[in-house]
């Protein structure tokens, strides 16, 4: 198949690699013609714009920061939407809020273009093992058409239901996370400050009820202070922002992201944006008085 | 001084009033014809679009709900900005995001029209009375202008800073009003779950170290449990989602503040938006005492 892919960070470049090595045709496009180097090198065709991207590929797919990006990668100007040719499907796999991806996509059925929402769990060591979480909210055939491709990026691929509902699971996977993040930096902390072994208590909890992958993954790496990201913390902060803006349109109480989300905004504040979210920690050792 | 008025609601009928009654040559245009109608009678001058009352005037005052609805007011079609002639004063009251009112008063800028934004606190009962309390974001030479205007309208104005201060003074004063009214709240309900009588609660603690402005009105409503008057709560639940919104951009945690947004989400949910505040009494009292 001919896969386009606009937007190639720390996420987007593995992905797009994986596409490339899983056989497909992949044309590249981004902002900084030196971003798209790597993947030219790996085979990869360079586009000059993402108009002319969408002419030539079947799936054209963004990796961008905001809906702002996605709405420009799709609808600006120099847009998919202005040179899609003829059954493109147009698959976003950032993170943006369900409403924002909603009527991106209403937009784009305005001109005949099929979008599909397909967010992504796993961070950096999922993008380049290829074992993402793929949430996918679109048409179903459409959504078929693209398996193949998503396949290629990740380990678990769901259709989880209509246009948005990928992005749903998204912040469900954002909540979760974060605020696991959240209690995993406070159990470790606590367990510092109160004279223990935190790296022992890891190690009992992880036998017990108390297990969760982020205990494992991220807790190892509280303990070995590495705040290398990663996933980092203000982009973890964007999407509790998203999920808490999501909850006052609803009108839903989320006590526990809110607290959390206060707890990004903290670290984004104070400097600790660019660190992983692990810095979580460094954040309430700072507010304790600690280490 | 030839002043025009937009926003005929609960808070703006009063506040036009007022400046009729201190002898401005008042003009008006409102979407609901009928909004208008007591004010024409009064002797306001009644106007086809935001444009014309622009050109009828050297002030226009605003007080409407939304950051969407000022920027469209201004900036819309047959908007403000395309009727207000060189030196025209744009004095908006509404609660909007600092962002949005430095964002309209830039654009203005560039028309040789100021901006002046000019929140209040005191309510439809200060409205009345002409005894807001009125928070400035302008130029100074702005703000002299209007001030006239302003203070047949409230009892202080301050001028809080440049463009932007006002909205973020009334951002501060929606965080601490709120939140008192859901401690006001929480102390009711726990004092009801004892079965201690609220009015007394209320008359004990209105002596001491927590009294406040919001246990006397917003508390007293709470004991009446005269939930349909005041401020509408779908209000305060806007603000709140600008004070958080704001939070998240400038990497500011607001704990108290979140939380008390959780509260008012849920307020919401239960169709409680169009009743008072007072109503953070009845969402803790959705989870019932004793209940399991």
């Amino acid at each position: 198949m001919k896969v386009g892919f606009i937007g190639l960070g720390l996420m987007g470049r593995p992905m797009a690699l994986n596409v490339l090595n899983a056989g497909h045709e992949v044309h590249v496009w981004t902002r900084r013609a030196e971003s798209m180097q790597p993947l030219v090198e790996a085979g990869a065709v360079a586009c000059t714009s993402a108009a002319a991207l969408a002419g030539v590929v079947n799936v054209a797919i963004s990796m961008v920061a905001d809906a702002p990006d996605v709405e420009q990668v799709a609808l600006g100007p120099e847009g998919v939407a202005a040179g899609a040719g003829a059954g493109l499907v147009f698959v976003d796999m950032s993170t943006i809020s369900p409403a924002a991806a909603q009527s991106i996509a209403a937009r784009l059925a305005g001109q005949g273009i099929q979008m599909l929402d397909a967010p992504v769990s796993g961070g950096e060591i999922g993008a380049i093992n290829a074992t993402l979480t793929i949430m996918v909210g679109g048409d179903a055939a459409a959504f078929e058409t693209v398996r193949p491709v998503f396949e290629a990026m990740g380990k678990t691929v769901s259709l989880i239901g209509a246009s948005g509902a990928g992005q749903v699971a998204k912040a469900c996977n954002q909540i979760l996370t974060g605020v696991g993040v959240a209690a995993v930096a406070e159990a470790l902390n606590f367990a510092t400050r109160s004279g223990v072994d935190a790296g022992r208590v890891r190690e009992a909890l992880l036998g017990g009820f108390a297990y969760s992958r982020i205990l494992e993954n991220h807790g190892q790496r509280m303990l070995d202070r590495n705040f290398k990201p990663g996933f980092k913390a203000w982009m973890h902060q964007k999407d509790m922002r998203i999920v808490l803006e999501e909850a006052h349109r609803l009108g839903l109480a989320l006590p526990s992201s809110a607290a959390t989300a206060q707890m990004f905004n903290a670290m984004v504040g104070s400097g600790l944006g660019e660190d992983d979210s692990i810095a979580m920690l460094k954040l309430l050792e700072r507010m304790s008085g600690g280490a | 001084m030839r002043v025009g008025f937009v926003g005929l609601g609960a808070m703006g009928r009063p506040m036009a009033m007022h400046l009729l009654q201190a002898g401005h040559a008042l003009s008006v245009w409102a979407r609901r014809p009928e909004a208008a109608a007591a004010l024409v009678e009064h002797g306001a001058c009644r106007c086809g679009t935001p444009a014309e009352l622009a050109a009828a005037s050297e002030v226009v005052i605003t007080i409407v709900t939304t950051s969407r609805d000022v920027e469209d007011l201004a900036f819309g079609a047959h908007g403000l900005a395309a009727g207000f002639e060189r030196g025209g004063i744009h004095v908006d009251m509404s609660t909007i995001a600092p962002t949005t009112a430095r964002a309209l008063a830039a654009r203005y800028a560039q028309l040789g029209i100021g901006w002046v934004d000019a929140p209040v606190s005191g309510g439809e009962q200060a409205a009345r009375a002409a005894t807001l309390a009125i928070m400035a974001g302008a130029r100074a030479e702005d703000l002299e202008r209007v001030r006239p205007l302003l203070l047949a309208l409230g009892q202080t104005l301050v001028h809080v800073g440049e463009v932007g201060a006002g909205q973020v003074a009334k951002a501060c004063n929606q965080m601490i009003m709120v939140a008192a009214i859901q401690a006001a709240a929480e102390a009711m309900h726990l004092a009801n779950a004892h079965g201690v009588d609220l009015a007394r609660v209320r008359t004990a603690l209105m002596g001491g170290s927590a009294a406040s402005r919001v246990m006397e009105i917003i508390g007293g409503r709470m004991v009446d449990r005269d939930f349909a008057a005041g401020i509408q709560a779908r209000l305060h639940h806007k603000d709140f989602g600008l004070v958080l919104a704001e939070a998240a951009r400038l990497g500011v945690p607001l704990p108290i503040a979140a939380q008390v947004a959780q509260q008012l989400d849920t307020l919401m949910s239960n169709g409680w938006g169009l009743d008072d505040t007072a109503s953070l009494l009845r969402v803790l009292e959705r989870v019932r005492v004793g209940a399991g």
